[in-house]
């Protein structure tokens, strides 16, 4: 990283995460962040587990 | 002002209408999503596409569907992503 | 009413919930159902039509949508219906 000592500690993402979904769903943000998350998770960790290949190859739509 | 701070109260009400209409919806949503887990799903894509495949999850972005057993016109796909720019509706049976 | 359905935004998506509704989508096609909501984030619709003794549940990915229209108000009955039909009654939600 080019960040000098003196630069102060970016921003941490998954605060930014939180303050955007608190901006977008207000009280239940919290909720819909544990649900997505969850969600995200499973999709990661069966993409890491699976390798599914895109089908079709070439998108039918651009 | 009076007038003012009036308008910005009811730019707080409406912030938290539309907040509470979108996580509504979007509760629903990923619950309908989650539904749709190890369902056998029907896409109706482009170009007159129809194929059927295992529904797994989907990104929270919702750009990508992985699915399983994937039957496509020429065989069986064990493992694959669908792009839903690809897509124009699924459906599933509950 | 040709409107950009994608930007519509929660407010006017939230005004066809638990409604039957048309929806016209794609090149030339049409689909009825009742509405059980819309994704904020894609603007997806999700429809539901009700069997006998199962349902048939129906997404229209948001990019597709070109029309909605509210065909039919629900009843009280209707409305507790689609509240519950997904949530979780026996099974859990999360992986263990």
């Amino acid at each position: 990283s080019s960040r000098s000592s003196t630069a102060p500690p970016s921003e941490r993402p998954g605060e930014r995460r939180a303050a955007e979904m608190k901006k977008l769903y207000g009280r239940d943000a919290a909720k819909i962040l544990a649900m997505e998350a969850a969600m995200q998770l499973t999709f990661d960790r069966n993409c890491d587990l699976k390798q599914p290949k895109y089908w079709p190859v070439i998108p039918l739509k651009l | 002002s009076i007038s003012s701070s009036a308008a910005s109260e009811s730019d707080a009400e409406e912030l938290q209408k539309e907040q509470h209409a979108r996580s509504v919806l979007r509760e629903r949503f990923l619950r309908c999503l989650l539904a749709a887990t190890n369902k056998k799903v029907r896409f109706h894509m482009h170009e007159n596409v129809n194929v059927e495949a295992t529904f797994r999850t989907s990104d929270i972005d919702v750009l990508n569907f992985q699915v399983s057993d994937l039957h496509t016109p020429i065989g069986v796909q064990k493992e694959a992503l669908i792009r839903c720019q690809d897509v124009i509706s699924f459906t599933f049976d509950m | 009413m040709q409107c950009n359905w994608l930007l519509s935004g929660p407010l006017h998506w939230f005004r066809f919930v638990d409604k039957q509704v048309r929806v016209k989508a794609g090149k030339d096609e049409e689909h009825l159902g009742w509405l059980l909501t819309v994704d904020p984030v894609s603007a997806s619709v999700v429809l539901l039509n009700f069997r006998e003794d199962a349902a048939l549940v129906h997404v229209v990915v948001g990019h597709s949508v070109k029309n909605v229209e509210v065909l039919q108000e629900p009843d009280p009955e209707m409305t507790e219906r689609l509240r519950s039909f997904f949530l979780p009654l026996t099974t859990p939600i999360l992986d263990p």
